[in-house]
Protein backbone atom coordinates (compact mmCIF):
# COMPACT_ATOMS: atom_id res chain seq x y z
CA UNK A 1 0.00 0.00 0.00
CA UNK A 2 2.70 2.50 1.15
CA UNK A 3 5.31 1.33 -1.46
CA UNK A 4 1.96 1.58 -3.97
CA UNK A 5 1.64 5.62 -2.41
CA UNK A 6 5.42 6.22 -2.96
CA UNK A 7 5.50 4.75 -6.71
CA UNK A 8 2.73 7.04 -7.46
CA UNK A 9 4.15 10.23 -6.37
CA UNK A 10 7.58 9.45 -7.87
CA UNK A 11 6.10 8.00 -10.83
CA UNK A 12 8.43 5.40 -10.59
CA UNK A 13 8.32 1.79 -9.35
CA UNK A 14 11.36 0.20 -7.76
CA UNK A 15 11.15 -2.37 -10.32
CA UNK A 16 12.27 0.85 -12.68
CA UNK A 17 14.49 2.44 -10.07
CA UNK A 18 16.03 -1.38 -10.26
CA UNK A 19 15.97 -1.73 -13.97
CA UNK A 20 17.86 1.48 -13.92
CA UNK A 21 20.53 0.99 -11.09
CA UNK A 22 21.48 -2.44 -13.08
CA UNK A 23 21.85 -0.09 -16.71
CA UNK A 24 24.48 2.03 -15.01
CA UNK A 25 26.45 -0.58 -13.18
CA UNK A 26 26.43 -3.18 -15.72
CA UNK A 27 27.98 -0.54 -17.96
CA UNK A 28 30.48 0.22 -15.44
CA UNK A 29 31.37 -3.65 -14.70
CA UNK A 30 31.86 -4.73 -18.56
CA UNK A 31 34.32 -1.54 -18.98
CA UNK A 32 36.16 -1.81 -15.77
CA UNK A 33 35.32 1.90 -15.20
CA UNK A 34 34.82 3.39 -11.96
CA UNK A 35 32.18 6.13 -11.58
CA UNK A 36 35.00 8.02 -10.25
CA UNK A 37 37.21 7.86 -12.91
CA UNK A 38 34.24 8.71 -15.45
CA UNK A 39 33.76 11.98 -13.65
CA UNK A 40 37.73 12.48 -13.71
CA UNK A 41 37.19 11.79 -17.74
CA UNK A 42 34.63 14.15 -17.84
CA UNK A 43 36.94 16.88 -16.53
CA UNK A 44 39.24 16.32 -19.11
CA UNK A 45 37.47 15.87 -22.01
CA UNK A 46 35.40 19.03 -20.98
CA UNK A 47 38.95 20.66 -20.79
CA UNK A 48 40.22 19.46 -24.44
CA UNK A 49 36.38 20.61 -25.98
CA UNK A 50 37.14 23.82 -24.43
CA UNK A 51 40.40 24.38 -25.65
CA UNK A 52 38.49 24.60 -29.28
CA UNK A 53 34.93 25.73 -28.58
CA UNK A 54 33.34 27.75 -26.40
CA UNK A 55 31.77 25.45 -23.81
CA UNK A 56 30.73 25.69 -20.06
CA UNK A 57 32.30 23.33 -18.86
CA UNK A 58 30.59 22.30 -15.91
CA UNK A 59 27.40 21.39 -18.34
CA UNK A 60 29.78 18.81 -20.16
CA UNK A 61 27.34 15.61 -19.91
CA UNK A 62 29.33 12.01 -19.95
CA UNK A 63 26.98 8.75 -19.54
CA UNK A 64 28.00 5.19 -20.02
CA UNK A 65 25.38 2.61 -20.93
CA UNK A 66 24.54 -0.42 -21.72
CA UNK A 67 22.00 -2.13 -24.22
CA UNK A 68 21.91 -5.68 -25.50
CA UNK A 69 25.75 -6.24 -24.59
CA UNK A 70 27.08 -3.41 -26.58
CA UNK A 71 28.62 -0.38 -23.93
CA UNK A 72 28.22 2.88 -24.99
CA UNK A 73 30.01 6.12 -24.15
CA UNK A 74 28.47 9.32 -24.87
CA UNK A 75 29.84 13.15 -24.00
CA UNK A 76 27.73 15.60 -24.85
CA UNK A 77 27.97 19.78 -24.48
CA UNK A 78 26.46 22.42 -25.49
CA UNK A 79 28.26 24.92 -27.37
CA UNK A 80 27.89 28.52 -26.34
CA UNK A 81 26.92 30.95 -29.34
CA UNK A 82 29.86 32.68 -30.64
CA UNK A 83 28.95 36.72 -30.20
CA UNK A 84 27.47 36.01 -26.47
CA UNK B 1 28.86 -38.58 -26.83
CA UNK B 2 26.73 -36.68 -23.93
CA UNK B 3 26.38 -33.09 -23.68
CA UNK B 4 28.12 -31.33 -20.41
CA UNK B 5 26.10 -28.45 -19.21
CA UNK B 6 27.74 -26.31 -16.10
CA UNK B 7 25.00 -24.64 -14.32
CA UNK B 8 26.29 -21.25 -12.72
CA UNK B 9 25.28 -17.94 -11.19
CA UNK B 10 28.08 -15.60 -9.82
CA UNK B 11 26.29 -15.03 -6.73
CA UNK B 12 25.53 -17.86 -4.10
CA UNK B 13 22.29 -18.58 -3.04
CA UNK B 14 20.35 -18.06 -6.08
CA UNK B 15 19.50 -21.85 -6.80
CA UNK B 16 21.76 -23.43 -8.62
CA UNK B 17 21.88 -26.66 -6.76
CA UNK B 18 18.21 -26.92 -6.88
CA UNK B 19 18.24 -25.77 -10.30
CA UNK B 20 20.95 -28.83 -10.95
CA UNK B 21 19.02 -31.73 -9.30
CA UNK B 22 15.55 -30.53 -10.27
CA UNK B 23 16.69 -30.53 -14.00
CA UNK B 24 18.63 -33.41 -13.83
CA UNK B 25 15.85 -35.79 -12.22
CA UNK B 26 13.41 -34.31 -15.00
CA UNK B 27 15.90 -35.23 -17.52
CA UNK B 28 16.20 -38.83 -16.00
CA UNK B 29 12.16 -38.76 -15.72
CA UNK B 30 11.85 -38.03 -19.76
CA UNK B 31 14.25 -41.05 -20.22
CA UNK B 32 17.85 -39.66 -20.67
CA UNK B 33 20.61 -40.87 -18.59
CA UNK B 34 22.19 -38.58 -16.45
CA UNK B 35 25.12 -37.64 -14.13
CA UNK B 36 25.46 -35.09 -12.17
CA UNK B 37 28.45 -33.39 -10.88
CA UNK B 38 29.14 -31.14 -7.93
CA UNK B 39 31.96 -29.17 -8.49
CA UNK B 40 31.64 -27.27 -5.51
CA UNK B 41 34.57 -28.97 -3.74
CA UNK B 42 35.30 -28.38 0.23
CA UNK B 43 31.24 -27.04 0.17
CA UNK B 44 28.93 -29.58 -1.59
CA UNK B 45 25.43 -29.94 -1.36
CA UNK B 46 24.09 -31.24 -3.97
CA UNK B 47 24.02 -34.60 -2.49
CA UNK B 48 21.95 -33.23 0.60
CA UNK B 49 19.76 -31.75 -1.79
CA UNK B 50 19.46 -34.64 -3.36
CA UNK B 51 19.15 -37.07 -0.76
CA UNK B 52 21.61 -38.93 -1.39
CA UNK B 53 24.11 -37.58 1.87
CA UNK B 54 24.20 -41.63 3.38
CA UNK B 55 25.31 -43.12 0.28
CA UNK B 56 28.68 -41.79 -0.36
CA UNK B 57 31.82 -43.95 -0.25
CA UNK B 58 33.81 -41.98 -3.06
CA UNK B 59 34.10 -38.77 -4.25
CA UNK B 60 35.37 -36.83 -7.08
CA UNK B 61 38.63 -35.96 -5.88
CA UNK B 62 39.53 -39.71 -4.82
CA UNK B 63 38.91 -40.20 -8.99
CA UNK B 64 40.69 -37.65 -9.69
CA UNK B 65 43.59 -39.11 -7.54
CA UNK B 66 43.12 -42.70 -8.42
CA UNK B 67 41.81 -44.04 -5.22
CA UNK B 68 39.13 -45.39 -6.70
CA UNK B 69 37.29 -45.49 -10.71
CA UNK B 70 35.25 -42.65 -12.11
CA UNK B 71 32.29 -44.87 -11.97
CA UNK B 72 32.93 -46.23 -8.61
CA UNK B 73 32.89 -42.50 -7.15
CA UNK B 74 28.79 -42.34 -8.99
CA UNK B 75 26.26 -42.87 -6.37
CA UNK B 76 22.72 -44.07 -8.11
CA UNK B 77 20.11 -42.22 -7.52
CA UNK B 78 17.67 -45.82 -6.32
CA UNK B 79 14.17 -43.51 -7.09
CA UNK B 80 15.42 -43.68 -10.57
CA UNK B 81 16.71 -45.82 -13.28
CA UNK B 82 19.27 -43.64 -15.29
CA UNK B 83 20.61 -40.65 -12.86
CA UNK B 84 23.82 -40.68 -10.96
CA UNK B 85 25.59 -38.38 -8.45
CA UNK B 86 29.16 -37.31 -8.49
CA UNK B 87 29.59 -36.22 -5.01
CA UNK B 88 32.30 -33.37 -4.41
CA UNK B 89 34.97 -33.83 -1.55
CA UNK B 90 34.14 -32.26 1.90
CA UNK B 91 37.70 -32.08 3.01
CA UNK B 92 40.01 -30.80 0.50
CA UNK B 93 39.94 -26.88 -1.18
CA UNK B 94 39.35 -26.09 -4.30
CA UNK B 95 42.88 -26.35 -5.73
CA UNK B 96 42.97 -29.79 -4.94
CA UNK B 97 41.23 -29.99 -8.56
CA UNK B 98 42.66 -27.98 -11.75
CA UNK B 99 40.95 -27.63 -14.85
CA UNK B 100 42.14 -30.49 -16.79
CA UNK B 101 41.15 -33.08 -14.00
CA UNK B 102 37.91 -31.58 -14.31
CA UNK B 103 38.10 -31.53 -18.17
CA UNK B 104 39.15 -35.51 -18.28
CA UNK B 105 36.47 -36.60 -15.34
CA UNK B 106 33.65 -34.75 -17.87
CA UNK B 107 35.16 -36.43 -21.17
CA UNK B 108 34.58 -39.72 -19.62
CA UNK B 109 31.39 -39.23 -18.21
CA UNK B 110 30.30 -37.74 -21.71
CA UNK B 111 31.29 -41.12 -23.30
CA UNK B 112 28.53 -43.11 -20.57
CA UNK B 113 25.74 -40.56 -19.99
CA UNK B 114 23.35 -38.51 -22.50
CA UNK B 115 23.86 -35.59 -20.08
CA UNK B 116 26.44 -34.68 -17.30
CA UNK B 117 25.25 -31.45 -15.05
CA UNK B 118 27.76 -29.60 -13.69
CA UNK B 119 26.70 -27.73 -10.32
CA UNK B 120 29.53 -24.36 -10.40
CA UNK B 121 30.27 -23.53 -6.86
CA UNK B 122 29.47 -19.31 -6.87
CA UNK B 123 31.88 -17.28 -7.44
CA UNK B 124 34.23 -16.94 -10.38
CA UNK B 125 37.45 -17.78 -8.76
CA UNK B 126 39.04 -21.35 -9.38
CA UNK B 127 36.09 -23.36 -8.56
CA UNK B 128 34.77 -21.55 -11.44
CA UNK B 129 37.14 -22.22 -13.28
CA UNK B 130 37.38 -25.81 -12.80
CA UNK B 131 33.74 -26.06 -13.05
CA UNK B 132 32.95 -25.00 -16.72
CA UNK B 133 36.68 -26.45 -18.50
CA UNK B 134 34.35 -29.57 -19.25
CA UNK B 135 31.53 -27.75 -20.00
CA UNK B 136 29.94 -27.85 -23.33
CA UNK B 137 27.26 -25.49 -22.64
CA UNK B 138 25.74 -23.27 -19.90
CA UNK B 139 22.92 -22.40 -17.42
CA UNK B 140 22.79 -19.31 -16.05
CA UNK B 141 20.73 -19.25 -13.20
CA UNK B 142 19.64 -15.66 -11.63
CA UNK B 143 17.15 -14.21 -9.47
CA UNK B 144 15.49 -10.55 -10.22
CA UNK B 145 17.52 -8.86 -7.97
CA UNK B 146 20.21 -6.84 -8.95
CA UNK B 147 23.23 -7.92 -6.93
CA UNK B 148 22.44 -11.72 -8.59
CA UNK B 149 21.43 -9.78 -12.28
CA UNK B 150 24.98 -8.18 -12.04
CA UNK B 151 27.70 -11.18 -11.05
CA UNK B 152 25.09 -13.18 -13.43
CA UNK B 153 26.80 -10.29 -16.06
CA UNK B 154 30.14 -10.93 -15.05
CA UNK B 155 29.60 -14.63 -15.80
CA UNK B 156 28.06 -14.49 -18.92
CA UNK B 157 31.22 -12.47 -19.98
CA UNK B 158 33.51 -14.87 -18.64
CA UNK B 159 31.85 -17.98 -20.35
CA UNK B 160 31.90 -15.84 -23.72
CA UNK B 161 35.49 -15.39 -23.21
CA UNK B 162 35.63 -19.18 -22.67
CA UNK B 163 33.63 -19.60 -25.70
CA UNK B 164 30.90 -21.61 -23.96
CA UNK B 165 26.90 -20.90 -25.25
CA UNK B 166 25.25 -19.60 -22.17
CA UNK B 167 21.15 -19.76 -21.93
CA UNK B 168 19.30 -18.27 -19.03
CA UNK B 169 16.74 -19.68 -16.23
CA UNK B 170 15.17 -16.62 -13.53
CA UNK B 171 14.49 -18.06 -10.79
CA UNK B 172 11.68 -17.47 -7.70
CA UNK B 173 9.94 -14.95 -10.11
CA UNK B 174 6.75 -13.63 -7.60
CA UNK B 175 4.01 -12.76 -10.30
CA UNK B 176 2.75 -11.04 -7.13
CA UNK B 177 5.77 -8.81 -6.83
CA UNK B 178 6.51 -7.95 -10.52
CA UNK B 179 2.49 -6.67 -10.97
CA UNK B 180 2.82 -4.20 -7.94
CA UNK B 181 5.87 -2.79 -9.75
CA UNK B 182 8.71 -4.31 -6.97
CA UNK B 183 10.05 -6.90 -9.02
CA UNK B 184 12.11 -7.33 -12.12
CA UNK B 185 10.07 -9.37 -14.48
CA UNK B 186 11.75 -12.06 -16.68
CA UNK B 187 11.75 -9.87 -19.45
CA UNK B 188 13.46 -7.10 -17.54
CA UNK B 189 16.08 -9.66 -16.67
CA UNK B 190 16.58 -10.54 -20.19
CA UNK B 191 16.84 -7.25 -21.68
CA UNK B 192 19.55 -6.75 -19.10
CA UNK B 193 21.55 -9.77 -20.11
CA UNK B 194 20.38 -9.97 -23.19
CA UNK B 195 20.68 -14.13 -23.21
CA UNK B 196 18.32 -17.03 -24.65
CA UNK B 197 15.62 -17.91 -22.24
CA UNK B 198 15.17 -20.97 -20.73
CA UNK B 199 12.66 -20.34 -18.43
CA UNK B 200 11.24 -18.53 -15.32
CA UNK B 201 10.97 -20.76 -12.22
CA UNK B 202 8.16 -19.54 -9.94
CA UNK B 203 9.24 -18.83 -6.28
CA UNK B 204 6.88 -21.59 -4.62
CA UNK B 205 7.01 -22.89 -0.73
CA UNK B 206 7.01 -26.36 -2.17
CA UNK B 207 10.56 -26.29 -3.12
CA UNK B 208 12.18 -25.20 0.05
CA UNK B 209 9.20 -28.02 1.66
CA UNK B 210 10.59 -31.14 -0.96
CA UNK B 211 14.48 -29.41 -0.31
CA UNK B 212 13.71 -30.28 3.66
CA UNK B 213 13.07 -33.41 2.14
CA UNK B 214 15.78 -34.64 -0.43
CA UNK B 215 13.77 -35.00 -3.04
CA UNK B 216 13.77 -32.80 -5.88
CA UNK B 217 10.45 -30.84 -6.42
CA UNK B 218 9.93 -32.63 -10.12
CA UNK B 219 9.76 -36.21 -8.16
CA UNK B 220 6.62 -34.94 -6.93
CA UNK B 221 5.76 -32.42 -9.57
CA UNK B 222 3.10 -31.09 -7.64
CA UNK B 223 3.89 -27.91 -7.82
CA UNK B 224 4.24 -24.81 -10.02
CA UNK B 225 8.38 -24.51 -9.81
CA UNK B 226 8.02 -28.21 -10.34
CA UNK B 227 6.40 -28.17 -13.88
CA UNK B 228 8.64 -25.47 -15.11
CA UNK B 229 11.62 -27.44 -14.35
CA UNK B 230 9.98 -30.40 -16.26
CA UNK B 231 9.28 -28.00 -19.38
CA UNK B 232 12.44 -26.57 -18.77
CA UNK B 233 14.31 -29.95 -18.91
CA UNK B 234 12.38 -30.89 -22.44
CA UNK B 235 13.91 -27.76 -23.85
CA UNK B 236 17.29 -28.56 -23.07
CA UNK B 237 16.76 -32.15 -24.51
CA UNK B 238 15.45 -30.41 -27.49
CA UNK B 239 12.09 -32.26 -26.93
CA UNK B 240 8.92 -30.48 -28.05
CA UNK B 241 7.53 -27.37 -25.37
CA UNK B 242 4.93 -24.91 -25.18
CA UNK B 243 5.58 -22.15 -26.99
CA UNK B 244 7.35 -19.75 -25.13
CA UNK B 245 4.90 -16.65 -26.49
CA UNK B 246 2.38 -18.58 -23.75
CA UNK B 247 4.01 -16.42 -21.06
CA UNK B 248 4.66 -17.51 -17.75
CA UNK B 249 1.42 -15.67 -16.00
CA UNK B 250 -0.80 -17.10 -18.29
CA UNK B 251 0.69 -20.60 -17.58
CA UNK B 252 0.66 -19.81 -13.57
CA UNK B 253 -2.66 -18.16 -14.50
CA UNK B 254 -3.95 -21.44 -15.29
CA UNK B 255 -2.48 -23.38 -13.70
CA UNK B 256 -4.52 -21.53 -10.71
CA UNK B 257 -7.37 -21.77 -12.62
CA UNK B 258 -7.98 -18.30 -13.23
CA UNK B 259 -7.87 -17.87 -16.86
CA UNK B 260 -10.62 -19.65 -18.81
CA UNK B 261 -9.08 -20.63 -22.04
CA UNK B 262 -5.75 -22.25 -23.15
CA UNK B 263 -4.20 -19.38 -25.47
Amino acid sequence: MWNGIKSLLSGKSTRDVAKGRLHLVLAHDRSGLEGGRLQEMRAEIAAVIAKYVPIDASAVEIQIETRSRQTQLTVSSAIQPRNV
Amino acid sequence: MGRAIVITSGKGGVGKTTTTANLGAALAQLGHSVVLVDADIGLRNLDVVMGLENRIVYHVVDAIRGKCTLQKALIKDRRMDNLWLLPASQTDDKDAVTPDDMRRVIFELKATHDFVLIDCPAGIEQGFKNAIAGADEAVVVATPEVSSIRDADRVVGLLAAADVPARLIVNRISAHLVKRGDMLSQSDVIEILALEMLGAIPLDDQVIATTNKGVPAVLENKCLAAKEFIRIAKKLAGHEVEDEAVGFFTRIGRALGLSATPA
